[in-house]
């Protein structure tokens, strides 16, 4: 990873910090495995996993309870980022050379067509469904002197086999599941088995029979047996 | 399958496309020209200074109000880091199209 890239993250961080948006504020995606690595301490597996796009995203449990009033792009705008919209319905992300900022937010019910608007953030975000997988169990992580919220590795890895098989492009696809088994392994080294089980467990049966579906899929048969053994 | 090393750098370089524009857009969203400062007879006066055609032109703007005055001075520091980010994508993309001409599935 560029030093550059993870020297930007952190000044976003900061600027979010400042602005009282930070803490509610959810890291999820390829950029977890970086800060994982604090958890984890010393892993050399996960330091190996560089794999992963510019793309940083913030997750938002309940935008409707989201008391903030900070306009994101403005506040980012002297660090040089853009706005920028994406398909047809406008979907904004906000974008750095080195960096493209996007928010999520779980999709619930029957779905919604389009982009949710964030209000309190001048932005609006890209409803997903499984999302709230991530929210049930997070940590949090101290980096320099503020606070970063991710979703626990188990529940971020189990999220990547349910959506490795939601995706169009295969290459996406096996990225995902290559993260996956990564932080998998990563808890297995570390003796987190039983928490693996206990989030597996936690889950809907229809999540479970997807979350086996992706072990078989990874073609790792020794973690696969590991996990849906007890 | 293109493997998950190209899908990653196919990904990078349609941001960088989408991010190019973007920039491009950004920049020519703000105002043109530089505000700057005359002193005539002991009195300021502010112009701006803007290249038309072959020549740079001053256009007169009197006693410029500091909102005018801020919003040129950031004007100036976003078009370069605009002009720079454009510099820098450039190159991104340079290097991606080079990268991803490869016909091995990595």
């Amino acid at each position: 990873m560029e030093k550059s890239q993870y020297n930007l993250c952190i000044q976003i961080f900061k600027k979010f910090e400042q602005a009282g948006v930070l803490s509610q504020l959810i890291l999820i995606g390829s950029w977890c495995v970086v800060f994982y690595e604090d958890y984890f301490k010393n892993s050399t597996a996960l330091r190996n996993f560089a794999l992963r796009t510019r793309d940083v995203d913030f997750l938002i449990e309940n935008p409707a309870k989201m008391r903030v009033n900070v306009n994101i792009p403005d506040l980012l705008k002297d660090m040089g980022f853009v706005v920028s919209y994406s398909g047809r319905q406008g979907y904004m992300k906000l974008s750095h050379t080195d960096l493209i900022l996007e928010f999520l937010v779980p999709e619930k019910g029957r779905g919604v067509d389009g982009p949710v608007d964030l209000p309190g953030l001048g932005m609006n975000a890209v409803a997903l469904r499984y999302l709230n997988f991530l929210t049930e169990n997070t940590i949090q992580i101290k980096v320099e002197d503020f606070i970063i919220t991710l979703p626990h590795p188990a529940n971020f890895a189990l999220h990547k086999l349910i959506i490795g098989q939601r995706r169009i492009k295969q290459d996406k696809a096996a990225k995902d599941m290559d993260a996956a088994v990564c932080v998998l392994k990563t808890l297995i080294a570390n003796n987190q088995l039983t928490l693996i089980h206990d989030v597996f467990n936690k889950a809907p049966v229809k999540w479970q029979k997807k979350i086996i579906e992706g072990l078989k899929l990874t073609g790792d048969r020794e973690l696969t047996l590991q996990i849906i053994k007890f | 399958m293109r493997g998950v090393i190209k899908g990653v750098l196919a990904e990078e370089l349609e941001n960088s496309l989408r991010m190019q524009k973007d920039y491009e857009s950004a920049l020519h969203k703000l105002p043109q020209g530089c505000l700057v400062r005359k002193s005539i007879h002991g009195h300021e006066y502010y112009y701006i200074v803007k290249r038309q055609g072959k020549h740079i032109g001053y256009l007169y703007q009197g006693k410029s109000s500091p909102d005018d005055i801020k919003k040129y001075k950031e004007a100036k520091d976003l078009r370069a880091k605009y002009r720079n980010a454009l510099s820098k994508l450039k190159k991104q993309i340079k290097f991606l199209k080079g990268a991803l001409r490869g016909k091995e599935p990595i």
